[in-house]
């Protein structure tokens, strides 16, 4: 009897507990996230004039921010660049951020006087990054290509950002420099974790060197690798400060630094289009689902593949 | 792993909050117009609320409200400034609700569709008198599709080019009176060490003032706005072409790599002394004298470029916003009160003395010199800067596609004929002329 009741009781207590608990959660969560995620969505079914909700119209925002002007080409646009973002940050961010991680993890010494260096930038506003770094490249008093003229280098001086083809490098470059500590971080704490026996017994197996890192660290390391990458989608698939603080809110130069939060941004509060509450949130449903879906069909493939590596 | 995808959930949904924020309204502005009737006599005491974004001149605004108060026994007008960034959507939600203000100052031309299409301000035709007004800027507060006025316009910006008068004599130039004289003069200031010209032609919306600034004379000004508004002409016509060729030929005049110099680093080179010329809004003003108080201030209008359609040299101006009345605003009878009094000589003069901006009145005093002369300047020949009074009602704007097409040009993918093009087909997609 007694052997019956306890799992039960056991069973009872946190579920009533438990939903307690989760109410003041649910609550923000609903206001917060649920019912602007719920009005933006119902919003960009219905025309607009200003604050005035109008007709329904089903998808006709949708329609519009994909056949007609401006977004027939800003859209794409925007959008390419994003996946360069993302694209350029796996690359350089994120490998950078790896290979920082491992010599940090094997100086062990000075690690957290550079992990802290390394992290700083990661601090502050990214906003105030973007400014930053717009001085430093300026053509006029930025000391970049003050300092390549200074060591003969002065035909590589360029203007960084009004030229479009090194421009949208240019953003990934300080978006790197920004976050460049994120994945270190990351990746040093996924290092330390590794158990030192595991490490020591590739070594009387012979491994040693780049072999020991393909075929023990670097598969210890995938989860991480999993959740940087995610994390790196969506910041490259949602960054604005960068880029507004660079390019303006029109992607300077013409158009060449555009990405969807700006495309957004200027729809929702800029445009002189009195219907723009229905086209901006048909935007900012179209991008949420797009993230969304990519984010959680990476983590599903993600967790798949570690499961199979360990198995 | 269900912890994370949540958290990666709430970063996704950030952008949804923003477009969140514009609640819906499905009440008209009809109701509230005759409970305005609720007001008592003018005895009662009373308090006006109005909402600004100019954080900067809310002492200013203070002063001025003073003077009205001493007047009018038992009304008090509070001043209440916004961040100008967040204003619009303050603005939007305030005029929606119960504890919106009595007026509000609202933004001009395309800027202010959304909130008369929502019905949320309260048309005043034949309830103020605007015969004070410079009556071409009332288009600023005008309904593009029932025509009605909805405010009073209370400043002007006006588009010319300001130079540096200790260079000018350094260097023994004068003001040009004629198109060769400016080609002249900015030859001898390049000759003489000094940037002819500063702009910040990374940031696109400065360019399309660039081009009034350079080519409005060129294409005629006036005379263009009316045929392209009756729509028998549009950007493609040779002479807008043209004056889009004259921003290009300019480029001589300013620094290598100008496409990379940022609005505020064009500011530095002008105030730093490093340029001698700065082609420019009237808005400048104020950053101008403060950040080289030193500096002796010329201003002058760019001559008639060879082939001009413009027989002077004209100065593009348009109103920068106007004074509106909430349409659920409860004390409407007094707002019209104070509207009134803001459409008069008496409240354009304090407003120059006190803020120090360019009014919308007509015939007002500038004690400022160079303000004084800018005045005239602008009075000698009065334009519209088209791509912000008349393109703005839709998307694309006409300002950012002209300012994103000159990008493309500075850069050498598109010539003279592509940007007008490009603006031509992007506002074609929603401007119809002759409505």
């Amino acid at each position: 009897m007694k052997t019956e009741n306890k799992p039960r009781q056991h069973g009872k207590m946190p579920i009533l507990i438990g939903v307690s608990f989760v109410i003041p959660a649910l609550m923000l969560f609903s206001v917060f996230i649920l019912y602007p995620l719920t009005t933006a969505l119902s919003y960009s079914f219905f025309s607009w004039k200003g604050t005035l909700r109008g007709d329904f119209t089903g998808l006709a925002n949708y329609v519009t921010v994909f056949t007609k002007a401006p977004f027939d080409e800003a859209l794409p646009n925007a959008f390419s660049h994003n996946l360069l973002l993302f694209a350029g940050a796996m690359v350089f961010q994120n490998s950078i951020g790896l290979a920082l991680a491992v010599v940090l993890h094997k100086i062990g010494r000075v690690k957290r006087l550079f992990q802290t260096l390394f992290t700083l930038p990661y601090l502050v506003s990214p906003l105030v990054v973007g400014y930053l770094w717009s001085l430093m490249l300026s053509p006029l008093f930025g000391p970049v290509n003050a300092t390549l003229r200074q060591i003969g280098l002065g035909e590589f001086a360029q203007p960084w950002l009004g030229d479009p083809t090194t421009a949208i490098w240019a953003i990934v470059f300080i978006t790197a420099w920004q976050w460049i500590g994120f994945p270190m971080l990351l990746y040093g704490a996924a290092l330390g974790g590794i158990p030192e026996e595991i490490s020591e017994a590739a070594e009387i197996d012979g491994a040693s060197g780049q072999k020991k890192f393909r075929l023990v660290t670097f598969p210890l390391l995938l989860p991480a690798l999993g959740t940087v990458s995610i994390l790196t989608f969506i910041g490259a698939m949602e960054s604005f400060p960068i880029p507004y603080a660079v390019g303006g809110s029109t992607g300077s130069p013409a158009g060449a630094t555009d990405v969807m939060a700006l495309l957004f941004y200027r729809t929702a509060f800029e445009s002189g289009d009195v219907g723009s509450i229905g086209t901006s949130s048909a935007l900012a449903m179209l991008l949420f689902l797009f993230i969304f879906g990519v984010a959680v069909a990476l983590r599903t493939s993600l967790a798949r593949a570690e499961r199979k590596l360990y198995d | 792993m269900r912890k994370r995808i949540s958290a990666l959930g709430l970063i996704g949904v950030a952008a949804l909050v923003l477009a969140g924020c514009a609640p819906a309204a499905d009440e008209t502005a009809e109701e509230a117009t005759t409970s305005a009737s609720a007001t008592a006599e003018a005895v009662d005491p009373v308090t006006l609320t109005m909402w600004s974004w100019r954080t900067e001149d809310v002492e200013k605004y203070n002063t001025i409200f003073d003077v009205y108060e001493a007047a009018n026994p038992g009304v008090t007008v509070e001043f209440e400034a916004f961040l100008n960034t967040e204003y619009n959507q303050l603005l939007a939600t305030g005029l929606e609700g119960s504890d919106g203000p009595d007026l509000a100052m609202v933004r001009a031309y395309g800027g202010v569709q959304a909130l008369i299409e929502a019905g949320q301000l309260l048309p005043i035709d034949g309830l103020v008198d605007t015969s004070s007004v410079e009556q071409s800027l009332l288009a600023a507060a005008t309904g593009r599709t029932d025509g009605s006025l909805y405010g009073v316009p209370f400043a002007t910006q006006t588009l010319q080019m300001f130079y540096n008068k200790g260079i000018f004599d350094e260097l023994g130039v004068t003001e040009p009176t004629t198109w060769d004289e400016f080609i002249a003069l900015n030859e001898a200031i390049d000759a003489g060490g000094y940037t002819p010209m500063a702009l910040g032609a990374k940031d696109s919306w400065m360019l399309p003032i660039f081009h009034e600034i350079v080519g409005a004379a060129r294409y005629g000004g006036p005379e263009f706005r009316d045929e392209l508004l009756a729509g028998t002409s549009d950007f493609t016509d040779a002479d807008y072409v043209a004056s889009i060729q004259i921003v290009n030929d300019m480029t001589e005049y300013m620094v290598d790599d100008v496409i990379g110099v940022a609005y505020a680093d064009s500011q530095i080179q002008f105030t730093a002394g490093t340029a001698a010329q700065f082609p420019g809004g009237s808005f400048e003003l104020g950053n101008f004298t403060t950040q080289a108080p030193d500096m002796e201030l010329g201003v002058y209008l760019v001559p008639t470029p060879p082939n001009s359609v413009s027989d002077k040299p004209l100065a593009a101006g348009w109103a920068d916003g106007s004074f509106a009345i909430n349409a659920k605003g409860e004390n409407q009878e007094a707002a019209l009160n104070l509207l009134n009094w803001l459409a008069t000589e008496e409240f354009g003069q304090l407003f120059v003395d006190e803020v120090k901006q360019f009014s919308a009145i007509k015939g007002l005093t500038y004690t400022d010199p160079v303000m004084k002369e800018m005045n005239e300047l602008f009075a000698s020949g009065p334009t519209a800067y088209i791509n912000l009074v008349d393109m703005r009602y839709g998307d694309p704007s006409g300002s950012t596609l002209i300012g994103e097409g000159i990008q493309s040009m500075f850069l050498g993918d598109m010539n003279a004929t592509g940007v007008s093009t490009k603006l031509q087909d992007g506002v074609a997609t929603w401007f119809t002329p002759g409505a």
